[in-house]
Parts: structure tokens; C-alpha cells; sequence
């Protein structure tokens, strides 16, 4: 038999043999890598994940013409240059002065979807707008003209440059929601693109907001493209959402980073007392292996081979559960899968591994030093 | 030459003599029993003969190598090569099955080698018990396990400490007929106990008391071979001493 | 005789009680650490999160309803206005405290020397406020517009009464204009004309970038509207809204009467909002929706991401601590055995085991609580830059997870030896 079979089959008894005592110990290496390998992918995953939580501020670019107005055309081709998942919505705008009730207010036509992804803000008291032939008011027209959810509305409009009697355009809508967002929004009423259409003829969009899941670096980058690629529109970044998230979002990271040094250090200073805890309670074998004829590198050689094996199994159980625990954070706080980081895997095995080694590595050659007449007559 | 030699050892702790100007000779294949009460010296002699420990003062001669001048690591490797070792308490790895332990000492002396291991548990009557992890045998079985250990590389001394003194009376016999069968087949065995019956089967047995060689009775009934030829001079020697 | 035997494992076996208590320690120190930030973390994101400017705005009752809608035209607003003099009342609201910053805003269109019109607006830039309760206050633009980048000079500092007539001018305008800072520009109100002087040219990346930005009082002067202002922009630190909030933003006296005291004494932005309209003459005070929720949605994940994290690291420092007073229990089974041996009842055995570990729990964990808090400073100096306040629950919880922990530990292990017959253990059965 070689010398390695008989090398395998010692470290194999011991830990198949010693269950319940390899077990605790390896419980808390499996504790520390999951740890380690759960914190870093979390700490990996928090500017995508806090990202998308940021656009719950809204557009963080918004595109205009750059002379005057532009088509829904060019947008569509503007809107090409972001990668898909990372375009959260867009919502063209047109505005026209119209009338109701003789009185001017603002209307703004826009794609309903897409301002319900750019301005998630927004609380409608009824319900959004699904079809053509709908309209939703802002709290502060309701207010004014005592208009409720579910009745009828007309809008006029008088063309410019229109014959002095010529009656005004005018189109009935069905109010569904009442728009409360705390902002100028409020004084607005909202309708499709293609009913504003109707009621004052073609034109171009005002503006275009686009809410991007992307750090204000990646914006610009985006809005340059956009310069280059579609002449017509201009895309400029939102100062305000965009110099915020990036601040905030930085110290997000940051704190997700030092809480991971931090628990990391103690957990790995915890697997080491476990280690040390380990092979001090066999210093009466050490003692024995020396004294039937064991050289100390042998006895290190044995026992690091034991415990790297250890760490190797707890590194391994570790990465797996590491990322269950990432993955269940991310489903619970986020309502999304996490992105799996395959690079994590060999370094949490590794670094289980070294940890393990090192940490049991002070105990074994404190207790080779000690007399084996000593340790094996002592009770 | 003698294998074993001990020329006027001193071990001293403080104030303690462990060890008080010991001398002592020991024949290939002789049989030897160390006596003595509590704290006459008797472990301290048995480590320093077990390379585990050094004297204070004086040669310790195996096989002609003053061991007493030697580093800790070669200690490591005379003990290995020269040195099979009983404990009381058996001291046996309790992960590991019986050949197992016995393949330990192959494995650290040269290569492991499972027949042969098989073989040395055969001797010692074991060798259904081969593959039983030390939880699973008795006592006796136990300190079996171990003698298989101590011999399984042919070693220049079997060196045992109490071997009894942890064994029921059945399984005492057990081992000292292992001893006669080893001492038939020319190993010597130097025996530590303060357990009369075993020490008179001995060849020679040396009494020691405050650290000092007390006396020594032969066995003039000894039953066993007598290996080496100059007995009857060594006899009239240790008389003329005495 | 308890104490003594109690003792002489102490101090005979420090070392290996030393371990024990180093591994309480950190096992304490992580509890306590991530407990801290964790129960500070809602504020000091909540404090982050003010870089997105007021979450709630006040306006005049009239305007709330008209201005944008009946005044197209009509440049100079209703003529509805809030009284300056209020301002200082909303620092005395229940949720003072939670107020962190505040700017009253007036505008109002002047025409420039190239004859077209521009919006100019006055505000506070660093406004010092001396407060009745005797705190001092910073409020002002400098810090609600955190996120204008000044492209040429400085922040206009209101402190400095050499600035006095002085005026930030927003990037387009001012390239329209072929304005630079340290210029001045005459201009022509409704009232009366001033030359003001431009200490910086800012970058907000909105329709700010047309306007102009000045003191109060400059602009008050110029459309003749002293001690008027148009709208206030309130920061305030504030909970996220439920059901609760909701209903009672609608509609306050359909609460009952203890659900209106936990409605109000709670910092939701209806509250606040409530309580801002109680001290400011007809005004209409209202969350901004974009702001508001936000913050609610973000403070509530970085809190959930915290509670789970902190839940991960204590089981591991649980399991941890279990862990090693389990063997280090284990290792005393020649002792037991003994102690069985000469006669001793497993009650007083186990009394003596977990006295002397429950001695060196709580060294190790008050050692590792003073640690964790040092950590959790750490945290809150390196991330957020300020310290993170000790709320005393940590106390309690930290306590009590390391006595349940050592309990868990320990009890098994006093268990299993207990099991074993003397003779056993003290046979070496191993």
C-alpha cells in the first residue's frame, strides 16, 4: 500500500469516524462561507438591485427636441440605444393648451404605460387610463371643476390661426382616475397620444422621460450616444434623481461592504477558535503519533490535510447556501433572483480552505511541541 | 555489548531526584520487569528509555548510540525504528479500526503494508477483530491491539508500561502469555509495573525505590529460553555485585 | 466550598475560560455592532436621502387650486402669499425635529438688459436661524439644491453682507445672456429696478437653468412683496406611509380619537404636513409623491437588508458560540466523571458547570458589547460620517441572545456527560 492510500484512509476515518465532533466543526466553516459568499453576492447585487428601487423616483433622463419638437419616430430610434434590461420605461410627452369649461388648463398627451413606469410616484385615486377615449385629471383640476372619477368630460380646442367663428374642436372622454403626486402634475390632465391628436390635430412631442436603470456615469454615455445616433433629440441627465443616487447609493454599497468586513472577520476569527478548539482536544493523539514514532511534519502534514479537507466541504456547503441566502434576500427585500456570481464559488472554497488551515495550523504545532510522555500520562 | 546500557543516570527536577545515579544493563532477548512503588522513578526510567525524555546526567546506550546526546528529531527516529511501545491506558486512535492502528506504525516507520498488519493481529489472537474500531473491543483486546502495534516493526525493544493495570485478571494472562510467546521468538521486553505476578515471570527483575536501583532478583525459575550465552557468567557477575 | 471549586476552575483553567470568553465576546460584538447599525440605519439613510431635495411643499390655500391653472398669462401669480413671519413656526411643530431644512420661495418675472423676461426667484441660500428652543439652524437652497453643480464662481453666501445684492444665475441664461460670475446685470422688476451682482452660475439640470436665483428680500423688493413669500419646500425625516397614514391624509377627523393621536404623534408626511398647516396661515401643505415615496420604499429595503443580514451573522455567531462551549464542556469529561465519582448529584455538577460559564459569558459578553458599539461606530463614522446613536434595546436583546445562546451550548453537552458512568470516563473510554 502507498504511503498516500494509508494518508486518504486516516483522513477519511477521522472524519467519517469522529461524525458528531467533525460535524459541529464543520457546521461553523459552512457557517463562515455562507457567509462570506451570501454578504459578497449581496454586496455584488446591491447597486443593481437598490437601482431599480431608484427608479421609483422616476425618469432620470429626459430627452427634448433639439430645435423645437420631435417625432415619435426619432424616439423610438433614441430609445434603441439603451440596453433592454436595463430600460425601465419611457413616456413621450405632448403638451396643448386646452379648454374646459372655457377655462384654460394644460393637457398633456402621453403612452400611459410608460408614465406609469417612469413615474411610479404617481397615486391615482380610480384607476389609469387603459384605452383610447380616457382621461385622468390632476386632484387640482378635479378640485377646481369638481370633476369625479367615472364622469364624462369635454375638452375644446381652438386651432391657432383658426377663422374667428369657427367652433372650437371638441372631444368627450371618460374621466377613470383623479392624479395626486404632490407636484405640478396636478394641475395637468392626462390623455392618450392619439386622443389629443384628434382633438388638436398633429405635432410634435415636448418631451420624453426615460427612466434608466443606470448609474449617472452609464447615462451619459447613453446620452451622447443618443446625440450622435438620433441628431434630432437632445438627452440630458435629471441632475437632481441622478447626483442623489449616486451619493446615496455609494454610501449604500459602502455600508453593505464594512458590515461584510466586519461580520466576515468575526466569523472567521470564530471558525479559528472552533479549529483551535478541535485540535486541542486531540493533543492526547498528537501525543501518541509521536510517541509510536511520528515526525512533527508528518503530524502537520495529517492534520492540515484533515482540516483543509474540512474547510474544503465547508466552502463548498457554503457557497451553496451562501447563495440560497442571497437569493431568498433578494426575493424577500428586492421581489427579484439575484444574479448567480460563478467566480464566488472557487474563492469561497478557497478561502475556506485557508482559513481552515491556518486557523488549526497554531494549535497542531503547539501541540507537537508538547512532550508526548506528558500528554499521554496525563489524565 | 550489551543492546540496552543506562551508565550512572541523574534526573532532576529542582530539588526532585527522579533519578539517582541509575546504571543498568540490558541483553538482547532478555526479559526484564522494572519495579517499584509510586514515585520511585520508575516512569521517568521508562521515558528516558523510551526516547521520550532525557537524563540530566549520564549515557543512555542503544544499540551502542548514546541517545542522551541525540536532538529531539532523531529521538523521534530512534524510538520509530528501535522502539515498540505498550500503555497502560492503550492509547489507541479511537477513529481508527484495530489494523488500522497497527498500519499507523507501519506508516510511520516505512510503508503501510495491510497483510502483514493482519498477520501481527493474527498473532496476538485478534484477527476477527481486525477491522473493530477500539470502542467495539474489550480491554484486553484493546492492549492486544497494542502489543500487534509495538511489534510490527520489529522493533530492538518492547518497551511496556503497565500493561495490566487497566485488564481483569483473565485478560492479565492474556498478555503476559503474549509476552512468553514474544520472548520465546528473541524480542526483548523490558516491563514496567508494580504488579508482582507480572514482574516475576520476568528473567530479572529490578526493584527501584527513591530513584535509586533498590535491588535485583533473578529468576532462578525462569521458564522461557534464555537467549544469550554468557548467562551463566552474567549470573556470577550480579552475584559478585551483590 | 461551591465558590472555591468555582474559583479554582476560573483561575486555573483561565486559558481555556479566556477562550471561551473571547469567543462570547465576538459573538456579543457582532450582535451588538450589527443590532446598532441596524436599528440606526433607517435614520442615517433617511439623513442620505435629504440630497433629493423637500419632500414637502407648502402653498398658499388660494394658489394650491389656481395658480397654474387660471394665471397662464397672468406671470406675477394670485396674489395669494404666505406670511414670511410664520417661517420660524414650523421649527415648533411636534415633529420639529424631524425637520431638517426649509426654504421659502418667492419669484417673479424681471426683464433683462436685452429686453426679454426672465424668472428670478428668492429663497434662502445658508439662512442662520437662532431657534427659541436655543438650537441654531442652517436651512436654505445650499443644501435642498445639493445636486446643482456651481460651473463658474460660488454659492451665493447670504452670511456675507457684501453679498447683499448678488444673484446666481442657471447655466442657459446665463450662456444666453453671456453672463459670468462676477458681472452684474441690471434688473427690472415691477416694482423697482436693482444691479445685482452674479457670484455663481449653476447647473441644475432643469428648468432652474433659465431662471435666476437671489435673497429673499432682493426679490421682495423687486416686486414690491415684503414679507411675502409664494411656497415653502420642507425636508423633514419621515416614516413611511401605511394604511393609517393614508386614510387619515384624506381625511384627519375620520380617525378615531386614539388612532388621531398615534397618527399625529407619528412622523408620517401626512402628519407633518397636518401639522405644518396648523402653524402656517392658510396654507396647503403637501407631500411631494416623487420624493416621499421614494424615500419610503428605499428606507424600507436598506431596513429589510439590514434585519436579514443581521439575522445571518447572529445565527453564525450563535452557532459559533455553541459550538465551542459544547467542546470546551465536552473536554471536562475526565472532571465530571470524577466529580460523579466522589458522590456529587448531577444538579450540583451542572450548577457548577454553567455558573463558571455563565461567569465568563458575561465577561466576554460585556467586553464584546462595548467592541460591538466601538464597531458599529466605525460603520457610521466611515459611511455616513456621523456616530450611530446606542439605542437601548440593543442592550436587552444582546443579553439576552448571549444567555440563551451559552444556555444552548452548554446544556447538551452538561446533558451527555451527565449520561456517562464515572468509571467510564475516568477508565480513559475512548
Amino acid at each position: 500500500m502507498k504511503k498516500s492510500q494509508m494518508y486518504m484512509r486516516m483522513i477519511f476515518a477521522s472524519l467519517m469516524r469522529r461524525r458528531s465532533r467533525m460535524l459541529v466543526a464543520l457546521l461553523s466553516i459552512a457557517i463562515g462561507a455562507t457567509i462570506l459568499s451570501g454578504l459578497v453576492t449581496v454586496y455584488y447585487d446591491v447597486p443593481r438591485q437598490m437601482g431599480a428601487q431608484f427608479r421609483n423616483y422616476g425618469a432620470n433622463l429626459i430627452l427634448t427636441g433639439t430645435d423645437g419638437g420631435f417625432s415619435l419616430e426619432d424616439t423610438e430610434k433614441a430609445l434603441k440605444v439603451f440596453a433592454k434590461d436595463e430600460l425601465v420605461g419611457a413616456a413621450p410627452f405632448r403638451y396643448e393648451n386646452i379648454r374646459i369649461h372655457e377655462h384654460p388648463v394644460v393637457a398633456a398627451g402621453t403612452d400611459m404605460e410608460g408614465a406609469k413606469a417612469t413615474s411610479p410616484f404617481w397615486r391615482v385615486e380610480g384607476d389609469w387610463c387603459s384605452t383610447d377615449g380616457q382621461i385622468m385629471v390632476g386632484k387640482n383640476v378635479a378640485e377646481s371643476f369638481r370633476l369625479k372619477a367615472g364622469e364624462m368630460l369635454t375638452l375644446s380646442f381652438t386651432p391657432e390661426n383658426a377663422p374667428k367663428d369657427t367652433p372650437d374642436e371638441t372631444i368627450d372622454l371618460e374621466i377613470t382616475g383623479i392624479l395626486d403626486t404632490g407636484g405640478s402634475e396636478e394641475d395637468y390632465v392626462y390623455l392618450s397620444l392619439h386622443d389629443l391628436e384628434t382633438l388638436t390635430g398633429a405635432g410634435d412631442l415636448d418631451v420624453c422621460e426615460v427612466s434608466v436603470s443606470a448609474q449617472s456615469d452609464q447615462l451619459k454615455v447613453y446620452a451622447d450616444q443618443i446625440g450622435v445616433t438620433v441628431p434630432a433629440i437632445s438627452a440630458h441627465l435629471v441632475k437632481r434623481v441622478t447626483a442623489s443616487e449616486t451619493t446615496v447609493l455609494s454610501k449604500l454599497q459602502a455600508l453593505v461592504l464594512l458590515v461584510t468586513v466586519v461580520v466576515l472577520a468575526l466569523t472567521m476569527i470564530c471558525v479559528a477558535t472552533t479549529m483551535t478548539a478541535v485540535v486541542t482536544e486531540r493533543r492526547k493523539e498528537i501525543g501518541l503519533r509521536k510517541a509510536i514514532g511520528a515526525s512533527d511534519k508528518s503530524i502537520i502534514g495529517e492534520f492540515l490535510g484533515e482540516s483543509m479537507m474540512l474547510g474544503g466541504i465547508g466552502g463548498i456547503l457554503g457557497a451553496a447556501l451562501g447563495f440560497v441566502f442571497a437569493q431568498q434576500v433578494s426575493v424577500h427585500v428586492f421581489g427579484s433572483s439575484i444574479r448567480f456570481q460563478w467566480l464566488l464559488v472557487p474563492v469561497t472554497i478557497l478561502v475556506s480552505i485557508v482559513v481552515t488551515g491556518l486557523s488549526s495550523l497554531l494549535p497542531i504545532r503547539s501541540a507537537t511541541e508538547v512532550d508526548p510522555a506528558l500528554v499521554l500520562k496525563g489524565e | 555489548m550489551s543492546l540496552l546500557e543506562l551508565k550512572h543516570i541523574y534526573k532532576i527536577y529542582g530539588e526532585l531526584h527522579a533519578l539517582d545515579d541509575v546504571s543498568l544493563k540490558v541483553e538482547k532477548g532478555e526479559w526484564v520487569s522494572i519495579m517499584g512503588p509510586s514515585g520511585s522513578g520508575k516512569s521517568t526510567m521508562m521515558n528516558i528509555i523510551g526516547c521520550m525524555d532525557k537524563p540530566s546526567k549520564g549515557e543512555v546506550l542503544l544499540d551502542g548510540v548514546d541517545i542522551a546526546k541525540e536532538s529531539a528529531k532523531n529521538l523521534t527516529a530512534i524510538r520509530r525504528d528501535k522502539i515498540g511501545l505498550i500503555f497502560q491506558q492503550f492509547h489507541l486512535v479511537n477513529y481508527l479500526t484495530a489494523v488500522e492502528n497497527v498500519m499507523l506504525a507501519q506508516y510511520y516507520h516505512s510503508l503501510p503494508d495491510e497483510k502483514e498488519a493482519l498477520e501481527a493481529l493474527d498473532r496476538v489472537g485478534l484477527a476477527d477483530r481486525a477491522n473493530h474500531l477500539p470502542s467495539q473491543l474489550s480491554g484486553g483486546e484493546q492492549q492486544r491491539v497494542c502489543v500487534a502495534r509495538a511489534l510490527i516493526n520489529y522493533p530492538e525493544i518492547i518497551l511496556a508500561d503497565e500493561p495490566t493495570g487497566n485488564l481483569d485478571e483473565a485478560n492479565e494472562e492474556i498478555v503476559v502469555d503474549l509476552f512468553h510467546k514474544l520472548h520465546d521468538e528473541g524480542t526483548t521486553l523490558i516491563v514496567v509495573t508494580h504488579d508482582p505476578e507480572v514482574a516475576e515471570v520476568a528473567q530479572r527483575t529490578l526493584v527501584l525505590r527513591n530513584g535509586r536501583l533498590h535491588k535485583e532478583i533473578v529468576n532462578q525459575n525462569f521458564t522461557g529460553k534464555i537467549h544469550f550465552e554468557d548467562m551463566e557468567s552474567f549470573r556470577k557477575e550480579e552475584k559478585g555485585n551483590a | 466550598m461551591f465558590i472555591r471549586m468555582l474559583r479554582g476552575t476560573l483561575l486555573r483553567q483561565w486559558k481555556k475560560m479566556l477562550m471561551i470568553a473571547f469567543t462570547i465576546a465576538l459573538g456579543a460584538s457582532l450582535a451588538s455592532a450589527m443590532l446598532s447599525v441596524m436599528l440606526d440605519v433607517g435614520d442615517k439613510v433617511n439623513q442620505e436621502l435629504k440630497t433629493y431635495g423637500a419632500n414637502i411643499t407648502v402653498v398658499p390655500k388660494a394658489s394650491s387650486v389656481l395658480t397654474d391653472l387660471y394665471d397662464v398669462e397672468d406671470e406675477n401669480g394670485t396674489g395669494a402669499y404666505l406670511r414670511e413671519d410664520e417661517l420660524g413656526k414650523i421649527k415648533t411643530i411636534f415633529w420639529a425635529f424631524n425637520i431638517v431644512d426649509y426654504s421659502p420661495f418667492v419669484s417673479t418675472q424681471v426683464t433683462l438688459p436685452d429686453g426679454s423676461e426672465a424668472k428670478i426667484t428668492g429663497s434662502w441660500f445658508n439662512h442662520h436661524m437662532e431657534l427659541p428652543t436655543g438650537e441654531t439652524l442652517d436651512a436654505g437652497i445650499g443644501s435642498m439644491r445639493s445636486w446643482w453643480e456651481i460651473t463658474d464662481g460660488t454659492w451665493l453666501d447670504e452670511q456675507n453682507a457684501a453679498q447683499e445684492n448678488s444673484a446666481m444665475i442657471g447655466t442657459t441664461l446665463a450662456e444666453r445672456l453671456g453672463v459670468k460670475a462676477g458681472d452684474t446685470l441690471r434688473l427690472e422688476g415691477s416694482a423697482s429696478a436693482l444691479d445685482l451682482h452674479i457670484v455663481g452660475v449653476y447647473d441644475a439640470g432643469g428648468d432652474e437653468d433659465e431662471q435666476l436665483f437671489a435673497p429673499l428680500n432682493t426679490v421682495q423688493t423687486l416686486a414690491d412683496l415684503d414679507g411675502k413669500i409664494d411656497s415653502i419646500e420642507v425636508s423633514a425625516l419621515t416614516t413611511p406611509d401605511n394604511e393609517l397614514a393614508e386614510r387619515a391624509a384624506k381625511d384627519p377627523s375620520s380617525l378615531t380619537v386614539a388612532q388621531y393621536e398615534i397618527w399625529y404623534c407619528t412622523a408620517y408626511a401626512s402628519s407633518i404636513c397636518y401639522q405644518i398647516q396648523e402653524v402656517i396661515t392658510d396654507s396647503v401643505a403637501a407631500p411631494v409623491r416623487q420624493v416621499a415615496d421614494s424615500e419610503g420604499a428605499i428606507l424600507e429595503k436598506t431596513q429589510l437588508l439590514m434585519i436579514l443580514i443581521t439575522i445571518l451573522s447572529l445565527i453564525g455567531a450563535a452557532l459559533g458560540i455553541c459550538n465551542l462551549v459544547t467542546a470546551s464542556v465536552m473536554e471536562r469529561s475526565g472532571e465530571i466523571g470524577l466529580m460523579k465519582a466522589i458522590g456529587a448529584q448531577n444538579g450540583s455538577v451542572s450548577g457548577l458547570v454553567l455558573t463558571e460559564i455563565f461567569i465568563t459569558a458575561i465577561f466576554g459578553g460585556v467586553i464584546g458589547f462595548l467592541a460591538g458599539f466601538g464597531f458599529a461606530q466605525i460603520i457610521g463614522h466611515t459611511v455616513f460620517g456621523s456616530a450611530v446613536t446606542l439605542k437601548p434595546m440593543v442592550i436587552p436583546i444582546t443579553a439576552v441572545l448571549v444567555v440563551l445562546v451559552t444556555l444552548a451550548g452548554s446544556i447538551p453537552a452538561i446533558r451527555m456527560l451527565l449520561r456517562l458512568r464515572p468509571a467510564e470516563v475516568l477508565h480513559g473510554g475512548h
